[in-house]
């Protein structure tokens, strides 16, 4: 074979093999793993500084190496830190049971989903500061402001201080399960309904009935969303710091310490860098080891089942009663009722002016209009509004470019079987890494980066964050796509449009997921921002926090700003929850 | 900035009235975690920190940039050179006086009980009592907020004994639990809290009250008759009062017969942490400029160093006060004893101090006075 160029000539010749061939294993081919490489880069934003937590733990502050730093937990209010945290985590699961049977009671009760369905996604859709804003609203100490005490003072003569010691406890727990409660029952829900009509009717015709059947159909059967519901539950409660904030009232602080809190406070004291990652190591392996057990439903590979993910049609289940569904009605009607109250409550507030507001609770007809609006807005609420979006769209679509080509690796990749069950448990043990854990050293490093206060460098660590999550999420749902449509996809033209159209229907649901999730994410954060950020990216969390200072002669300001900081999530979340949560369960189909 | 809500809009305004800068200005609230600002933990740390605890300026001088040259003597003028200078070199600039030594009430109250304003601390007790006796609760307290039970306390030590608040102030050594003087103004304090119907709600009820919730107690809900607060509660006593009319401020009356009434200073103080950057020094310059801070004086609740005109009339007597010859002037002690002075230290053992005592008769005040020096003392060491 002879070349030309340039007057040159080039002429390649071939050699006769000499020797006997060497044998050896076909190669795997290296492209797919490229597709992992933008998520390890990102992944790097949390994983160095976590290491470098680490180190820090268990470097003395001689820098010798060793165990002298978890000396820390003999001190007492680190305990108590420590104590409250698992509390936390046990509080986060004990919503998980309550929402499994409050799901298996609107199951049970046809008719009742109709109005509970936008009072459920409403909380889900606020921030953590903003339910927290709501709840200190409503158990308020003063009769003439806060609900709760109102109603108590009125029926019992007088009403306890709910916001008093002890007490604060329950106004956190009802602010958490507000928020939290109809994200694990609308999963379970879905969940139950997608159990195969054939299989509840063996197992009915087999006559087990109540816990036998509950043991033997439906927890099994909805153990895949366990873990989904788990995981999201435990992040959550790992992260609690702001509700405290802004809950409970400065001499009760103490009482209410959680470790995310007590480290960042340890700065005040000067106390060694060292104990404080000791502490947050602590918290890490504590929870790591909790959401591993919580989510081995996650891991188990039932996706690989051909099983038939497109939804058949509707009206399987026998119609109910007119009676029955009556009473699924109102109760439905009532409880949505109740449950939507502190939104009520919240924007009632936030329509009186600022002095009534601080002087009278939200029933007072005084005073109504938009003036606590106008405070909320002199306090540079649209300047962070305009920050929050910026912040909020760039982390999501970093989010989505990286995470779907891992997702597709580690699905159908061709990883080996061991590699991608590293993978996936270290995705797992990654969500649940509380942001103290990151914190210091990411914030350092972006700083002397010189990039303190950049929002993309925000946005970067808010998807780098996200990542897992939406990884595992994707990979479940790439994984529920029939194997046999995916070898038809990667092999032929044949009939390649349909193929796609029913890929594309399996997937969908999964990416709005992960999208929507990140954005509202994003946008209701505060630890993130307020841990790594920098003065100048001001997102809408940090408006609200410094405006709740003063909370109760401020509230009208506050509740304003909540409300318009709660405006958009709550419309993406309310137009797309149909479609989140079959994304959040398609990949955990039995 | 600690500043929250109406303050953090009044700043918004004096820095309205700046005219064009060159640089974007952001303000970032940290509320009673501010010395996080100087700290590991925070993102970034701020170009321009007000500092409401000048106390803390020796502390984290290592941590601030000096002040450029021309402005160095504002920092210099009486009392803030305690703080704001150390070594010769000028830390800080005074940004807004607080007078902590107010007593804000509502003149209907007293009128009815036929009383006047109290001219000394006995009188003090005396008046509370006669309102409690006709059914008024004489106090509202905002313990939500551990400034004010410190505040409350700076006032009576500074006015049972001067010499003991200065040597805290000054030196390490004695720490406040060796000192008898120290352990007196306390129950002098117990005296006062511990008198049965002394304060509005109960004290559960106090613990979740912030400073301005107690202003509202008073002035809104009329369910007390007088409240210690600053000068910058003035904002606050006019928004929310249900009668305008209805408002009298004293000061806080001389403890010991004859001696000189108490008057404890606090403020925030402009501070650069290093390194600074130009801009942020030419903030500094236009807002240590004097008339830079009238937006915020027109609204009230705002005290400027050294200046005694522009205010309400309340605000004025307290201006006087500040700059009358001989007066017994001190700042802010808790800042200044450092980690003792903080959210774990003091404030913590006098919130543990109003709950054991509060309301509850005088019989409790010795005990709990022990109890409270002791936790002192493990705060201490």
């Amino acid at each position: 074979m002879g070349l030309q160029s340039n007057g040159l000539s080039l002429e390649i010749v071939g050699r006769e093999i000499s020797g006997r061939p060497v044998p050896g294993k076909p190669r795997r081919p290296a492209g797919p793993y490229l597709l992992g490489l933008p998520a390890l880069l990102l992944s790097c934003l949390l994983l160095i500084p976590i290491g470098v937590t680490v180190v820090a733990a268990f470097t003395r502050p001689d820098g010798s190496f060793g165990l002298g730093n978890f000396a820390v937990m003999g001190d007492p209010a680190a305990l108590r830190a420590v104590g409250n945290s698992l509390a936390w985590i046990a509080v986060a699961l004990g919503l998980v049971v309550v929402g499994f049977l409050l799901a298996l009671v609107s199951y049970r009760l046809p008719g009742l989903s109709t109005f509970l369905q936008p009072a459920l996604v409403i909380p889900f859709a606020v921030s953590v500061l903003v339910s927290g804003v709501t709840f200190r609203l409503i158990f308020d100490a003063t009769p003439e402001r806060g609900t709760v005490t109102a109603a108590w003072t009125n029926l019992f003569g007088s009403s306890p201080v709910w916001l008093g010691p002890g007490l604060f406890w329950l106004v956190l727990v009802s602010a958490f399960g507000w928020t939290w409660l109809g994200y694990v029952v609308s999963l379970f829900r879905a969940g139950l309904d997608a159990i195969p009509d054939d299989v509840s009717r063996t197992v009915a015709a087999e006559g087990v009935t109540g816990w036998r059947r509950l043991l033997a159909l439906e927890l099994p059967m909805l153990r895949p969303i366990t873990g989904v519901v788990t995981l999201t539950l435990v992040i959550a409660a790992v992260r609690v710091f702001d509700l405290v904030l802004i809950v409970v009232p400065g001499p009760m602080q103490r009482d209410a310490d959680v470790l995310g809190l007590n480290w960042w406070r340890a700065a005040d004291t000067g106390e060694p860098a060292g104990r404080t990652a000791a502490l947050g190591v602590v918290l890490f392996a504590i929870v790591a080891a909790v959401a591993v057990i919580g989510v081995r439903g996650l891991r188990r590979r039932r996706w690989a089942m051909p099983i038939s993910v497109v939804r058949t049609d509707p009206a399987p289940r026998s119609k109910p009663s007119k009676r029955s569904r009556r009473i699924g009605w109102t109760v439905g009607f009532a409880v949505s009722l109740f449950w939507i109250l502190p939104a009520v409550v919240l924007v009632a507030t936030a329509l009186h002016s600022p002095r009534e507001a601080g002087l009278r609770g939200w029933w007072s007809l005084d005073g109504l209009g938009l003036e606590s609006f106008a405070a909320a807005a002199n306090a540079g609420l649209l300047r962070a509004l305009l920050s929050t979006v910026l912040i909020s769209t760039v982390a999501t679509l970093v989010l989505l470019v990286i995470a779907v080509p891992t997702a597709y690796l580690v699905a159908w990749g061709g990883l080996p079987h061991w590699l991608g069950r590293v993978v996936t448990s270290s995705f797992v043990v990654l969500a649940v890494t509380p942001v103290q854990m990151y914190a210091a050293p990411l914030r350092d490093a972006i700083g002397s980066a010189g990039l303190a206060g950049s929002r993309v460098a925000l946005a970067l660590v808010h998807a780098a964050a996200g990542l897992p999550f939406a990884v595992l999420l994707l990979r479940s749902a790439f994984a529920s796509a029939p194997p046999a449509l995916v070898a038809e996809a990667l092999q032929g033209p044949a009939r390649q449009s349909a193929v796609l159209a029913t890929v594309q229907r399996t997937y969908r649901p999964a990416l709005v997921a992960v999208a929507v999730l990140e954005f509202a994410l994003v946008w209701n954060d505060f630890i993130v921002g307020f841990l790594i950020s920098g003065p100048g990216t001001t997102p809408l969390s940090l408006v609200l926090w410094g405006e709740a200072r003063q909370f109760s002669s401020s509230s009208g300001t506050v509740a304003a700003a909540a409300v318009v900081a709660s405006v958009v999530p709550v419309v993406l979340l309310l137009s797309f929850w149909q479609t989140v949560v079959r994304g959040l369960t398609v990949g955990s189909k039995p | 900035m600690s500043w929250s809500s109406q303050e953090l809009r009044a700043f918004q305004s004096v820095l309205d009235g700046l005219g064009r800068l060159d640089y974007p200005v952001e303000v970032v609230p940290l509320g009673d975690d501010i010395s996080t600002a100087f700290g590991p933990r925070t993102a970034r740390r701020p170009d321009l920190v007000m500092l409401p605890q000048p106390g803390l300026v020796p502390q984290h001088k290592n941590n601030l940039e000096s002040m450029p040259d021309d402005l160095a003597d504002r920092g210099r003028t009486r009392l803030w050179d305690e703080l704001l200078v150390v070594d010769g070199t000028t830390y800080g600039l005074p940004f807004k006086t607080a007078h902590k030594s107010a007593v804000w009430y509502r003149p209907s109250a007293l009128d009815k009980v036929g009383l006047k304003p109290p001219t000394q601390w006995s009188e003090w007790l005396e008046l509370n009592r006669s309102l409690s006796l006709s059914g008024i609760r004489p106090l509202s307290l905002g313990a939500g907020d551990g400034w004010v039970l410190t505040d409350f306390l700076e006032n009576v030590l500074l006015g049972s004994s001067t010499s003991t608040y200065q040597s805290l102030a000054k030196a390490t050594r004695p720490r406040p639990s060796e000192l008898p003087q120290f352990a007196a103004a306390l129950r002098l304090l117990g005296t006062m809290w511990s008198a049965p119907g002394t304060f509005a709600g109960g004290v559960e009820r106090l613990l979740v009250q912030q400073f301005p919730d107690a202003i509202v107690e008073v002035f809104g809900h009329r369910r007390a008759a007088m409240v210690l607060a600053s000068d910058f509660a003035e904002p606050v006593v006019r928004s929310f009062a249900t009668d305008p009319d209805d408002i009298g401020m004293f000061t806080f009356p001389p403890v010991n017969p004859g001696g000189a009434a108490p008057v404890v200073v606090g403020g925030d103080v402009m501070v650069l942490p290093k390194p600074s950057t130009d801009d942020a020094r030419d903030l500094v310059r236009r807002l240590a400029a004097p008339a830079a801070v009238d937006p915020w004086i027109t609204t009230g609740g705002f005290l400027a160093d050294g200046r005694v005109t522009g205010y309400s009339p309340e605000l004025t007597r307290l201006a006087k006060q500040l700059v009358a010859p001989g007066a017994a002037l001190e700042f802010d002690l808790s800042d200044r004893l450092g980690k003792l002075g903080a959210m774990n230290g003091l404030w913590r053992v006098l919130t543990d101090f109003l709950v054991r005592i509060g309301n509850r008769g005088s019989d409790v005040v010795p005990g709990a006075v022990e109890i409270a020096l002791a936790d002192l003392k493990k705060v201490e060491s």
